[in-house]
């Protein structure tokens, strides 16, 4: 878009305007050329445009949703009803997690809303329970891998929110992937691995203490 | 759309037979009400807008002429209602924003949401005066020909057409501003 | 029927607003009480003079939203990752440096096993998914493709595209379904470190 000439540009000697409408004409083929919506087609352009624009009013993380369409485009080639679909359930997904876990870092909503492409949104609920100064990453990272390589459902979200009521540490979650994973890639049976490691994994508890029963019914799934 | 259904049940109800307005009723309540969510932004106002608009139709219905469309008559009571609790409410009105399901008690799997476009779009509409907003939502929401518009709102035609433009306007400079950040 | 005339992004506005909306029943019943308790509508009548001729007035017709398969055949990865800690850019930055990537002190190392492999690179949100941007280098005499770059502190999606297909991370945990039929890898880096 290129805006037009203000009076006071226009008292600018010619030479200088000539350069700068040179310089103003080449920015939008950058902007262009960088913008991952450029090269979707117009149905496409506008609707994935509203989404984004929705993301950010919500406060919701935006900048994958743009990652996204250029995702998109390049597995895709451009297919508009494809990245569009993907793009709408993206949005959805981050909406339910910012729903269930609030005020979080943008790193934690993204990974929770993967989370939720393989998990229960009642299940999402029990990691609401914050512990300050505490990341959710590695735990819903491992939480979706899981499930995606083929360990029941049910059986990874009580092995996950159970490693992390006992306030598991990211290297716990970290080093149960790797077994777990060496073991499936050896033949293992999903699930069976996950029982396997989960009873030998000792806890790295974070600094929190224990807390009290009464307090850890709260915490319970549904 | 029959009118003669319209006029039939109109001649009814001033027979004497209420029950026979809910078939009015359910005939314009769909579109009366994508009209006055559109128009106020949320739907409480909306759903006070219809109530006082079916309600002060029945009330005035003896005063309804059959050569006119019921349709017709019905929206210029709704679009003076809606304009008066546009009026009457914050200026700034809020947007529509879907109420998420309280999550335990929600189904177990991702909600196919398809209403982020609806808050997309009343978070636009929203944006523009109320005026702006009308007359556009008559024109290409209600699809009304400019005559249609003026019986309607009692605003003459070029008037109208200015204000539609003025809102066409606003929306692209709303696209330039968005598309560039 | 819309004005042929109108900006695409008007012409969105329009045709999202034109959808039909949700209504509440309820809502229809309490109009219907309100009008059982109301008098009988009256029997006067007011003459209504229309500016002009009465036209059909026609209200819009209601309109009315990995898994690591590909693995097999290139083999097993074996790299780990590591990272310059002091910050220090690692050999070959400069051209990822062109690739556009973020100023960060967080270097990352990727390998990728590939014996039978012409071309391997590296795609993600760090630079725009697009495959051209951060090539591998095939180290000599072995299988293994590698590529050193500096990421911002965060979450990142990625995948390797090997001779043109798009392949996860044997060594990362999975996203599940990239929505594209594929299953992006994830990176959790630290800062000053990564994992």
């Amino acid at each position: 878009m290129i805006p037009l000439p203000s009076r006071t540009f226009l008292n600018v000697p010619r030479s200088l305007r000539v350069g700068a409408l040179l310089l103003l004409t080449a920015l939008p083929v950058a902007a262009q050329e960088t913008d991952p919506c450029f090269k979707l087609d117009q149905p496409t352009k506008y609707p994935v445009e509203s989404i984004i624009d929705s993301a950010r009013t919500l406060g919701l993380p935006w900048m994958p949703l743009r990652s996204q369409v250029c995702e998109g485009i390049a597995k895709t080639k451009g297919d508009g009803k494809r990245i569009l679909a993907a793009l709408r359930d993206h949005f959805n997904r981050l909406k339910l997690a910012q729903t269930t876990l609030g005020a979080v870092s943008d790193d934690e909503l993204e990974a929770a809303a993967t989370v939720l492409k393989v998990a229960k949104p009642s299940q999402l609920v029990a990691f609401r329970e914050r512990q300050k100064g505490r990341s959710d990453l590695e735990a819903f990272t491992v939480w979706t891998d899981l499930i995606t390589r083929g360990v029941p459902s049910e059986d990874a979200f009580i092995a996950i929110s159970k490693l992390w009521r006992d306030g598991a540490d990211d290297a716990t979650f970290r080093s149960l992937w790797k077994d777990v994973q060496a073991d499936i890639s050896q033949g293992l049976n999903p699930g069976a691995a996950l029982q396997n490691r989960v009873r030998e994994a000792p806890v790295r508890a974070t600094a929190k203490p224990p807390q009290p029963e009464g307090q850890k019914e709260n915490q319970s799934s549904r | 759309m029959d009118m003669s259904d319209d006029a039939a049940d109109v001649q009814r109800v001033l027979a004497g037979d209420v029950d026979a307005y809910a078939a009015l009723v359910d005939r314009y309540y769909d579109r009366c009400a994508r009209f006055a969510i559109r128009m106020l932004g949320n739907r409480d106002d909306a759903e006070d807008a219809l109530q006082a608009t079916f309600l002060r139709a029945y009330k005035a219905l003896n005063r309804y002429q059959e050569r006119d469309r019921f349709s017709a008559w019905l929206y210029r009571i709704l679009v003076n209602q809606c304009r008066s609790i546009a009026a009457r409410r914050a200026h700034r009105e809020r947007v529509f924003v879907r109420e998420e399901a309280l999550l335990l008690n929600a189904p177990d799997r991702t909600p196919n949401w398809t209403g982020e476009e609806e808050e997309f779009v009343q978070r636009v509409l929203s944006e523009l005066d109320p005026l702006l907003r009308e007359a556009f939502l008559l024109k290409y929401i209600e699809e009304l020909s400019y005559e249609e518009m003026s019986a309607l709102t009692g605003v003459g035609v070029s008037a109208l057409k200015m204000r539609v433009k003025r809102a066409c306007d606003r929306l692209r400079d709303r696209w330039e501003r968005i598309k560039n950040d | 029927m819309t004005d042929s005339e109108l900006h695409p992004y008007v012409e969105l506005i329009a045709r999202e607003a034109r959808r039909p909306v949700v209504t509440d029943p309820v809502a229809r019943d309490r109009i219907m009480a309100a009008v059982r308790a109301a008098s009988a509508p009256g029997h006067r009548f007011l003459f209504w003079r229309r500016a002009i001729e009465p036209r059909s007035f026609r209200l819009s017709p209601a309109l009315g939203g990995l898994l690591a398969a590909g693995l097999v055949g290139i083999g097993v990865i074996a790299g780990g990752l590591s990272t310059n800690r002091d910050g220090r850019a690692m050999a070959g930055q400069s051209s990822v440096a062109a690739a556009g990537l973020p100023v960060s002190d967080t270097v990352v190392k990727f390998v990728f096993l590939a014996p039978q492999a012409a071309t391997v690179s590296l795609v993600g949100d760090f630079n725009g998914w697009d495959a051209s941007k951060v090539p591998m280098v095939r180290t000599p005499n072995s299988g293994l493709w590698t590529v050193t770059l500096p990421l911002t502190a965060g979450r990142h999606l990625y995948q390797f595209v090997v001779d043109g297909t798009w392949i996860p991370d044997p060594s990362a945990p999975i996203a599940g379904d990239d929505g594209f039929g594929h299953a992006n890898s994830v990176k959790l880096v630290q800062k000053g470190s990564a994992l």
